[in-house]
């Protein structure tokens, strides 16, 4: 109850009013075409039963193919299992096959893909692609743009394989398959009014992130508020903390912060 | 002599097309300044564009180009596009030289045919700013609403307003 109230109070005070650059999800909008993003992305997640901190450390680069298609490369870095080292890579495409633009305004979906591949131990029931599990997703987001507010939401199917380094999916093949289902609230803060591409953007986001699994029914709901500076025009840093709401999953380092550096390249190639 | 008639012929194509002297494209779909600036660095990279002049409160871009350059309209509208937006408005700033117009023919400026769809029986002299109608020049909605004299569109041929 405190849990729907709070996520109500949030709605109402969002709503009325940027942006769509969403921290941990991805809007139905791309990158301009020939254009590279360079992402350091990093997660700093207590572990739930241990004194330890998991340092996860994601190195990512976007692609704009073209005005349609998007990819992203990643590398997954963790201390999780022995000193900080390589554990995996994962690959990502979206492709927007609606945009319906007006003035300060969209509407827009995106289909997407990603295939993910780790080496890393199998410790929890949540299924993870970006940094945990070996894998695939296939979803389809849906956003709009309303002046200075954003809302967007996805939803996908995931389904984790066996880890690398004969690190199996312990809870059986029923229990691999889960639906993500995702919302997304951002607003432009500042500027109050554009004059020069130098001004900082600020922009407040908070997101809720879901998942169910297909197998045993076991679900998380998850939120995490950020705020996020845009410098130039060309780079951005986000700061989120993502805190679980509840879970009937077993996970092992549900809430931490995140910490995003990025810089955008324009016409590169 | 030879000089003379190298001039001469210089002095034409230059006023052939040096015929559009500024565009103002409004963009729609976006909001943020990052995104407005893609769309100013994706029209920044046309050879013909001389400065790029961004109104990001409006997403609205006044666009000059180099002397004695063809401009491409069609070029200026894929580049917003190539940045993931897409354009509401587009105006030109176009000198004429004494043009007759007549009410469903066709008129040619420079390299480009346009028809002149609010005008009957009118002459042109000096800068007019005329407006694009074809599709992906004006609003999905807009589009509809709008009856054009040709199809056409691309290939330098436009329907216009003035």
């Amino acid at each position: 109850m405190k849990t729907k109230l709070l996520i109500a109070m949030l709605l109402v005070s969002l709503t009325g009013m940027a942006q769509e650059l969403f921290v941990f999800t991805e809007p139905a909008s791309n990158m301009a075409a020939k254009s590279i993003g360079l992402r350091l992305n990093n997660f700093i997640m207590p572990e739930t039963y241990t004194n330890k901190t998991n340092y996860n450390l994601v190195p990512e680069i976007m692609l704009g193919v073209s005005k349609k298609l998007m990819v992203h490369g990643d590398l997954f870095f963790s201390n999780r299992n022995k000193p900080f080292s390589a554990e995996g890579a994962s690959v990502y495409a979206k492709y927007r096959f609606i945009s319906n633009d007006e003035v300060q305004r969209h509407f827009r979906m995106a289909a997407y893909g990603r295939y993910s591949f780790n080496n890393g131990t199998i410790d929890q029931e949540e299924i993870n692609l970006y940094g945990r599990n070996t894998g695939y997703e296939a979803g389809i987001i849906a956003t709009q743009l309303l002046h200075k507010v954003a809302l967007s939401s996805g939803l996908s199917f995931t389904k984790a394989m066996d880890n690398g380094g004969n690190h199996t999916f312990i809870y059986g093949k029923p229990d691999s398959k889960a639906i993500n289902y995702t919302l997304s609230i951002g607003k432009l803060m500042l500027p109050k009014e554009y004059t020069d591409y130098k001004q900082t953007n600020v922009n407040l986001m908070v997101e809720f992130l879901n998942q169910l699994n297909l197998g045993s029914g076991k679900y998380y709901m998850d939120v995490a508020p950020s705020v996020q500076f845009i410098f130039n025009s060309v780079a951005r840093v986000d700061i989120s903390y993502r805190k679980e709401l509840t879970s009937t999953l077993f996970r092992t380092a549900a809430d931490g912060f995140f910490v995003r550096l990025e810089y955008n390249l324009f016409n590169a190639f | 002599m030879k000089t003379f008639i190298f001039l001469i012929a210089g002095l034409i194509c230059m006023s052939a097309s040096a015929q559009v002297s500024k565009v103002t494209i409004q963009a729609s779909g976006l909001t943020c300044s990052m995104c407005s600036n893609s769309i100013n660095k994706s029209l920044k990279t046309i050879d013909f564009v001389q400065n790029v002049n961004p109104n990001i409160q409006n997403s609205s871009f006044e666009i000059t180009f180099k002397t004695g350059s063809a401009v491409d309209f069609d070029k200026l509208k894929k580049k917003v596009e190539d940045a993931g937006f897409t354009v509401a408005s587009f105006t030109a700033l176009v000198n004429f030289n004494n043009v007759q117009v007549k009410a469903n023919q066709p008129i040619k400026v420079g390299d480009k045919t346009l028809y002149i769809l609010n005008a009957k029986d009118l002459s042109l002299n000096g800068a007019k700013q005329i407006r694009v109608l074809d599709k992906g020049f004006v609003s999905g909605k807009e589009f509809k609403k709008n009856v054009l004299a040709t199809a056409g569109g691309g290939n330098g041929t436009y329907n216009v307003t003035i």
